[in-house]
């Protein structure tokens, strides 16, 4: 065995050290504790000892030359080994001692020769033998960082909706790893939501199973009848016994996650208001005459965008965030627009909405809902609403409830505007009309405030003109 | 089986062992005129006589280290302290020599030392006189130390730790020395290092030892079954240094969740390093945090009432159960 001797620290400053000279030739016996060459330090020269017997095979450093902390000086043959091959592997891997210290090779510093005698690791830790007066301690005490790396599981994934970070405990995690369970598609029942074992492995009793990523199930044959029926039902149109399951996207399960959360966390509650849009529709009709030139057609929608915004800031307690422990108001309106893609929802948010006019609505409301369409929208397009109008009156919706997009308190559902039956003094007319219904979020509005807010928006559409008021 | 008292089951313990080795003997305040300040070495001088019971002054530094240094001459020494705050004056002699001694004379000397006493809060003592030294001792490479709950485990465990050639801290109360248990009339040792399940349970894993083992920990265990259906295994760890990680962990890969009960300060506290060994081997195991029952952090008071609010009770473990286990 060969035995490096390395330039020791022979002073806490000490980082290099010049070998004023060898005491050993090469091919000479050397014994332990014998000096072998002569260092100087930056205080002081001194003599340096070998710590193992053998013949001194290479001298790699030169006498005159500085060395750094830790480097090769010289190699020990303390065996039957051929001295004059272990110089040969001494001096293919030493570096010239001259040679910048950022050289790979160099940087980590050997190990000192007396490290080379030091006892061997104690073996596993071994309590039974009390009596004979000896205890181990686990040899796994006291280490700074992970000697050892375990199989990694795939990060966590995070949701896109305001990048919180989904909270699973670690054994939850390592289940879903090994099943190939989609986390992000579960609601977790433990503290802040925190997704447990419990959830994994008990899915039946939650509200939201979760998707597991494998092919689906082969189609099974349908049981054969055992019996005749008693009688014959009309033939129900058979459909091809086939099921789908179909794995969640990502949009998917975050749409899921947060819906679910908006309705576990917030007392929703509804009001329902209904708007006589008459007058309103042939102001549109009119506008829209004088626009025709530049090619822009109003719709119902632009309308309700500019009386809400409006609205707002007369209601102003409508037209905020709530985080649990506190409220924020907002003097500007970030409308949010819940529109529907493929397989999905996406709530653009159309900013100060407030300073626009019916024009600038128009244009902007398009390009962003086209852009949603073609999920072309940037982050800062799809947050920081301070209030959502979701309208479904192009399918001829009469009426609906919509679920609030958190954090925001409130959201307004706008139905068709359709003729009815409407009692105008002691007739019955028809008028255009549209029901408009505010879910909000009782912790920061109150029935009362909603209503406020619904009667001026009423009052807005109503007579359009006080817009401008 | 026989019934006996803790302090019997320690006293059994010195004086099979003295009759065993003539090297082992016993020194301390009031152990041989008095009897013990607490009856654990009654009889013992009559027995053996002055040269292997005999009291010292009121010096810990002095007799803690006559102990090192006559473990170091291949005696085997146990020292008696009436209680273990009152090595905070004699430190040095534990941590630096006691414990150092075999490590920096390259193993030619072996210091088989016991060192014994009353531990933590015992009623009224006061602040000085309450202290819980375990985190202290069982920080230090090169000590051991043992902490029983059970006058059978006392025995056990004493025996070998008198055989031990390393340095064992043994940690009593002064109110589990009454305690009656069953202790065999045949000789038995129990190994230093190995816990006991002394439970089985498969919902969630208590941690404790010693003392609040005994005054809290079985009652809050029972508590938990019978009024909240929660199937507890319950872990003695017996020896706080060097500690059986590996049974705990069991434990916990199986019940996911870990609390862990002590009558320390919980920063830097005995159960906060058991803490740390437990999420290391077990993190990906655990469904829950691990939760952490200690006295609070202030003064040991003298008033009965609010030493008891201090310390941990039957009811905060039960709710440090039911947090670990969602309920």
């Amino acid at each position: 065995m060969s035995v490096d001797i390395t330039m020791p620290q022979l002073s806490d400053t000490m980082t290099e050290g010049t070998l004023v000279k060898w005491l050993k030739k090469e091919g000479e016996q050397v014994k332990s504790g014998e000096k072998i060459a002569e260092v100087e330090t930056d205080k002081a020269v001194m003599e340096m000892e070998c710590f193992d017997a053998g013949v001194v095979a290479a001298l790699v450093v030169p006498e005159g030359q500085k060395a750094a902390v830790g480097s090769l000086l010289a190699v020990i043959a303390t065996g039957s080994e051929n001295p004059a091959e272990v110089k040969q592997k001494a001096l293919s891997r030493s570096q010239p001692p001259s040679a910048p210290a950022s050289t790979k090779g160099t940087a980590a510093p050997r190990k000192p020769a007396l490290a080379a005698a030091a006892a061997p690791a104690p073996s596993s830790p071994n309590f039974a033998s009390a009596s004979s007066g000896e205890i181990h301690e686990p040899d796994e005490i006291g280490h700074g960082a992970t000697r050892q790396r375990q199989a990694a599981f795939p990060p966590l994934p995070h949701p896109d909706n305001g990048g919180r970070r989904l909270r699973v405990s670690p054994l939850a995690r390592r289940i879903a790893a090994r099943q190939n369970i989609d986390l992000s598609s579960l609601s977790g029942s433990g503290p802040g939501g925190r997704i447990v074992k419990e959830d994994l492995v008990n899915p039946a009793a939650r509200s939201s199973p979760p998707a597991v990523m494998t092919p689906p199930p082969l189609p099974t044959a349908p049981p054969a009848p055992t019996a005749a029926p008693a009688f014959s039902a009309p033939p129900v149109q058979a459909g091809n016994g086939e099921q789908q399951v179909i794995p969640l996207t990502k949009m998917r399960s975050a749409i899921a996650r947060s819906l679910l959360a908006s309705k576990q966390n917030i007392p929703h509650y509804y009001e329902t208001i209904d708007v006589d849009v008459e007058d309103l529709v042939n102001l549109r009709v009119k506008l829209n005459e004088m626009l025709e030139p530049e090619k822009i057609r109003l719709s119902i929608g632009d309308f309700i965008s500019k009386a809400v915004a409006s609205a707002l800031l007369r209601n102003p307690a409508v037209n905020a965030t709530f985080d649990g422990a506190q409220i924020t108001r907002f003097g500007d309106v970030h409308l949010g627009m819940a529109v529907s893609i493929p397989d999905g929802l996406i709530v653009p948010v159309l900013r100060n909405v407030h300073l626009m006019g019916l024009k600038e609505i128009r244009q902007r409301s398009v390009d962003l809902v086209d852009r949603a369409r073609a999920q072309r929208l940037k982050q800062d397009e799809m947050t920081g609403g301070t209030f959502t109008v979701s309208n479904l009156g192009t399918y001829g919706i009469r009426e609906f409830a919509a679920i609030i997009n958190p954090p925001q308190v409130g959201i307004l559902a706008v139905g068709a505007a359709e003729k009815r039956p409407v009692v105008r003094g002691d007739q019955i007319v028809a008028r255009t009309m549209i029901s408009l219904t505010l879910s909000a979020d009782h912790r920061v509005v109150d029935g009362a405030t909603a209503a406020q807010f619904l009667r001026t928006l009423k009052t807005l559409l109503e007579q359009p003109g006080m817009m401008l008021a | 089986m026989p019934v006996i008292q803790f302090r019997e089951a320690l006293r059994d313990a010195m004086t099979e062992e003295m009759e065993r080795d003539e090297n082992v003997f016993l020194m301390g305040e009031e152990v041989a005129e008095y009897n013990g300040a607490y009856k654990v070495s009654e009889g013992m001088l009559e027995k053996f006589g002055p040269r292997r019971v005999f009291d010292t002054p009121i010096s810990e530094a002095g007799f803690a280290g006559l102990g090192v240094g006559a473990a170091c001459c291949g005696l085997r020494p146990i020292i008696e302290f009436m209680s273990w705050s009152f090595t905070l004056v004699c430190m040095d002699q534990l941590v630096n020599n006691a414990a150092n001694v075999r490590y920096m004379s390259g193993g030619q000397f072996k210091i088989p030392v016991v060192f014994r006493g009353g531990n933590g809060i015992a009623h009224q003592l006061g602040a000085t006189h309450s202290h819980r030294m375990e985190a202290v001792y069982a920080r230090v490479p090169g000590l051991i130390v043992v902490s029983p709950s059970t006058p059978y485990d006392a025995k056990g465990l004493l025996k070998s730790s008198i055989r031990c050639d390393d340095p064992v801290i043994f940690l009593e109360s002064e109110k589990m020395l009454a305690d009656k248990g069953e202790v065999p009339a045949e000789e038995y040792l129990l190994p230093i290092g190995t816990a006991n399940v002394e439970r089985e349970g498969d919902q969630v894993t208590i941690i404790s030892y010693g003392r609040p083992l005994q005054r809290v920990v079985r009652p809050a265990v029972e508590h938990l079954r019978t009024d909240h259906g929660i199937d507890v295994e319950l872990i003695d760890v017996r020896t706080l240094r060097p500690l059986d990680v590996d049974t705990i962990a069991d434990s916990v890969r199986k019940t996911n969740r870990c609390v862990i009960v002590d009558e320390d300060w919980g920063y830097c506290g005995m159960g906060s390093g058991i803490l740390y060994k437990i999420q290391k081997r077990c993190f990906d195991d655990l469904d829950a945090p691990i939760e952490y029952v200690h006295s609070d952090e202030i003064p040991v008071p003298f008033s009965h009432p609010l030493e008891e609010a201090m310390i941990p009770s039957v009811d905060r473990i039960v709710s440090a159960v039911k947090e670990a286990c969602y309920r």
